[in-house]
């Protein structure tokens, strides 16, 4: 047995787009032991939609719980609201909202796709990989008005209607990024270093998937069929092509190449949505108070997304519970650590594409 | 939507969920607590894999000096929601350590009212 020796990581790491800390325990570079820290950026989120904001507020709040997924956290907490108030969204408003929902998760697992590249040392790909999720920003930003919160979905539909001169612009940059895209996705499956470095390496078992309960693109790339888009109806994925994308291994490779996938879908979608957009109202007013519980599963880029709230007839909510992706995933993260290589480390936490600012909230 | 809530007393939360707990059929969610004065309603929240909008909800109330059983024995990834209702509502979870999501010198148990 070699000398135990305590090494830490994080709160702030290179390989850490956000800070989390990890305190491992190793012996001879293998670890025995870890202990995790989620809580640096905890702003009370849901203390401040439960007194200072009324219900029709919430939803602006909780898209600044997280830069990346906004969109989801916004139609978590409309959706959730809508059922318990029977509000009828508009057709042409819940395509819209898929619109912007699918170009928010191609982004998302770009960025996650990227930052896997700079931890293996391919800051070309990275470099590559942010250049083209560019484009999806660019989309976002005529479709919302913004480039990084959104605000896109209200309680009763969407705040802005796609126009024809955005959607023309829409329809050009899609397709500069389906060619990407599929390159991308290439070179991610194929790249010789990238199978060499990533194959078998924080390997999750299904087994391990099913018991601790993980969530989104690293429980599919285990061969657990679970996505919320499947088995929540909060949007009409059915009726534009979405596909689940389920693979076995579970390591970083899987990982990278579900995300590469789920693009290939989200993107094929996004124009199924364009060609059948349906006509109509994009938002319907909405009266009365909230009374009685709800919750929702919404499918965030990075998995399951939880919403439950609860009101008593008041403008102002009683709770607002938000359980996000990585909330869900750090249990398996922090399981999978023990034994491993201690300079798998890096690679292994960012292909779980984490988000602390959505976990401590 | 099909939810089956199943409202026990909290000593007998820990058996209610291990009676249909399954890994491989029933996914948890999370446990989500509501302060309503002086106890807080507690439920844990499952799916059910490969049907859509499926759930089952274990539901019971506990006050704020109750001792919360931990059902990490059945799902060990449960650790995690019961380190936050020991943060956020201040509870006495078993096993269950407290500072995972506020520092020491933050307001304690900010999810309570009043």
């Amino acid at each position: 047995m070699g000398k135990r020796i305590t090494v830490p990581f994080g709160s702030q790491h290179v390989a850490l787009p956000e800070p989390v800390r990890f305190v491992f325990q190793t012996e001879n570079e293998k670890i025995v032991d870890v202990e995790v820290d989620v809580g640096y950026v905890h702003r009370g989120i849901e203390k401040a939609c439960a007194t200072k904001f009324k219900y029709m507020q919430v939803g602006y709040v909780v898209a600044r719980v997280c830069g990346l997924c906004s969109i989801s956290h916004t139609l978590g907490y409309v959706t959730a609201v809508e059922r318990l108030m029977g509000v009828e969204v508009p057709k042409r408003a819940l395509y819209l909202r898929l619109l912007v929902s699918e170009l928010d998760r191609i982004h998302s697992h770009l960025l996650a796709m990227g930052h896997t590249a700079e931890v293996a040392g391919y800051e070309n790909l990275f470099m590559q990989t942010f250049r083209h999720r560019e484009l999806v920003m660019e989309m976002l930003e005529l479709l919302t008005g913004n480039r990084v919160q959104f605000d896109y979905a209200c309680i009763g539909g969407v705040n802005r209607d796609l126009t024809s001169d955005v959607e023309k612009v829409l329809r050009g940059k899609l397709k500069v990024l389906e060619e990407k895209a599929q390159w991308l996705k290439d070179v991610y499956e194929n790249d010789f270093s990238l199978n060499l470095r990533w194959k078998g390496i924080g390997a999750v078992t299904e087994e391990m998937a099913k018991e601790m309960n993980v969530v989104g693109p690293p429980a599919r790339a285990v061969g657990l069929k679970t996505d919320v888009r499947a088995e929540f109806d909060y949007l009409p994925f059915k009726e534009v092509g979405y596909r689940m994308v389920v693979l076995k291994g579970g390591s970083i490779y899987e990982r990278n190449l579900v995300r590469a996938l789920e693009i290939l879908n989200s993107i094929e979608m996004c124009w199924n949505i364009l060609d059948g957009l349906p006509e109509g109202d994009i938002k319907v007013p909405v009266k009365g108070l909230p009374e009685g519980e709800m919750f929702v599963r919404i499918e965030a880029p990075r998995g399951e997304l939880f919403y439950y709230i609860r009101g008593s007839k008041k403008l102002i909510l009683d709770r607002v519970r938000i359980r996000v992706p990585t909330f869900a995933n750090i249990p398996v993260m922090k399981e999978l650590f023990i034994g491993m290589d201690y300079a798998d480390v890096p690679a292994t936490v960012i292909s779980f594409d984490p988000c602390l600012s959505c976990t401590a909230r | 939507m099909v939810v089956e809530e199943i409202r026990v007393p909290l000593r007998d939360v820990r058996r209610a969920i291990k009676e249909f707990y399954n890994p491989s059929e029933w996914h948890f969610i999370t446990v989500n607590g509501v302060d309503l004065g002086g106890k807080v309603e507690l439920k844990w929240f499952f799916t059910k894999y490969g049907e859509k909008e499926h759930f089952k909800v274990v539901t019971t109330e506990a006050s704020y000096d109750d001792e919360i059983p931990t059902i990490t024995y059945l799902i060990p990834s449960a650790w995690i929601s019961e380190w936050e209702l020991a943060d956020l509502f201040g509870l006495n979870v078993e096993g269950a350590k407290k500072g995972l999501f506020l520092d020491p010198e933050s307001p304690q148990a900010p999810l309570r009212r009043g």
